[in-house]
């Protein structure tokens, strides 16, 4: 009785829970329980620790590279007022990212939401022909196909999100609850090499891309930023020696490098996709609104930004966990391994 | 290497002192004592650790859960050479600091306290 007296209460522990970001939800959570005397000062607590720690979480997510690329995307894409509205949700929404890989029944369902919005935008503006005249010569038959080819996105995002969560559950995994130091160090420096290999070869690639660009006459502004990571890649990446010290040292610097590693993919997942995004936004502008095109390209907007995004959780979600399993691990003597 | 912060000399010393103990609680109860007659907010002491594991001067690690915090890990500190080099860099310009102090004033019989 004495015990369930000096809890929290259930309706406030939950309010406390939902607020605290994820990463730092388990360690923050234990420790206002841990001080608890009433819900009073449980609350007022919580209250002036959780937005502190919710802007160290901003400020530990905050990839000001994609920020960036994505501001400019708003920008280009909804106005000053929409940017400045965006920017720090975005950086919010990165506060509260979660520890682990985004569940398969919410990758399906915001699969379905998606392709459910697409159709219903189509048939919306299919049955409202008065506020939105069809010019541009569109028969039925068009409005048809572009519902069905609607239709068809479903099970095709669907699909690619199966494809990514399988992946992810192939990938290999840490060996269990124990590992020694030297088992720990190999698959490091396994990490490493291929994260040089990796960085090596988009290096190249985003290069070869950059030059394309010089010729073909793309947008100077992505000719620019594709140079620069690639010289950023080339310059920067190279093979490191392995880490000194004990198996904590060891483990904090993986960590660390892992975080760093996924925000540098996070960057570039959005940087390959930019150039169509880019593209498409250039002909939206182009085009009169009531026309066929700018739809599409709408549709087509929506869903690369899914993929990217799509992809950005699925893998972000994989080295969180990662990084969540390593806080757990302990130190095996290392026979064990 | 950056020089430390004084909160951050404050938050470090903490976690030296509590040795194998030192986790959020512990800290900020610490740090209460070394930074008196100051009040320290958790939510700063949070801030302050996320910062330094960012720069490599400390790193961290969950324990097994615990009944005593609802079934929760209690994520622990520990100070690594980078930090610890900091901190004798830190408490070497802060004897400088008191040596000079006590040269200046020492007609007044000043003393740290």
């Amino acid at each position: 009785m004495e015990a369930a007296l000096n809890t929290p209460p259930e309706w406030l522990e939950r309010i406390v829970l939902s607020a605290i970001p994820p990463a730092a939800r388990e360690a923050v959570a234990g420790d206002l329980w841990e001080t608890y005397q009433s819900p009073h000062q449980y609350a007022v607590e919580a209250l002036c620790t959780v937005p502190l720690v919710v802007l160290s979480q901003m400020r530990r997510n905050l990839n000001p590279l994609v920020l960036m690329l994505q501001g400019t995307m708003i920008f280009l894409g909804l106005g000053g007022a929409a940017t400045l509205i965006f920017l720090p949700l975005l950086m919010l929404r990165d506060a509260y990212q979660p520890v682990t890989r985004p569940t398969p029944r919410n990758c399906i369902r915001e699969a379905i939401l998606l392709s459910s919005g697409a159709m219903i935008l189509l048939l919306l503006i299919m049955s409202i022909h008065s506020p939105f005249p069809v010019r541009s010569g569109v028969d039925s038959f068009t409005w048809l196909s572009l519902f069905l080819a609607a239709l068809f996105l479903s099970p095709f995002l669907c699909l690619f999100r199966a494809g990514l969560i399988m992946q992810g559950d192939r990938c290999q995994k840490l060996a269990g609850h124990d590992m020694s130091r030297e088992a720990l160090t190999k698959v490091y420096d396994s990490f490493q090499r291929g994260a040089f290999c990796r960085n090596m070869l988009e290096g190249v690639a985003l290069a070869f891309a950059a030059a394309t660009g010089f010729f073909f006459a793309w947008n100077t502004l992505l000719v620019g930023l594709f140079a620069l990571m690639a010289v950023y890649l080339l310059v920067d990446t190279r093979p490191r020696a392995s880490v000194a010290g004990d198996f904590t040292s060891v483990r904090a610097e993986y960590q660390r490098d892992l975080a760093r590693q996924e925000q540098l993919r996070r960057f570039l997942r959005w940087l390959w996709f930019a150039p169509v995004l880019v593209a498409l936004h250039a002909r939206l502008a182009g085009a009169a609104i009531d026309s066929v095109p700018p739809l599409l390209n709408c549709v087509a907007v929506a869903i690369l930004c899914f993929l990217v995004t799509a992809l950005n959780r699925e893998h972000g979600g994989r080295v969180r966990e990662e990084i969540d399993q390593l806080d757990r691990i302990h130190e095996a003597q290392s026979s064990d391994c | 290497m950056d020089s430390l912060g004084q909160f951050e000399q404050i938050v470090l010393t903490a976690i030296l002192a509590l040795d194998d103990n030192a986790y959020g609680v512990t800290i900020h109860a610490k740090v209460e004592e070394l930074s008196r007659p100051k009040k320290a907010a958790r939510g700063a002491v949070y801030a302050t650790l996320d910062r330094m594991e960012d720069k490599g001067l400390i790193s961290s690690w969950l324990s097994e859960p615990t009944k005593e915090r609802g079934g929760r890990s209690r994520r622990h500190y520990r100070i690594e050479k980078s930090g610890e080099k900091a901190l004798r860099e830190s408490a070497r310009t802060a004897q400088r600091l008191i040596e000079t102090i006590a040269q200046t004033l020492g007609g007044l019989a000043w003393k740290p306290r």
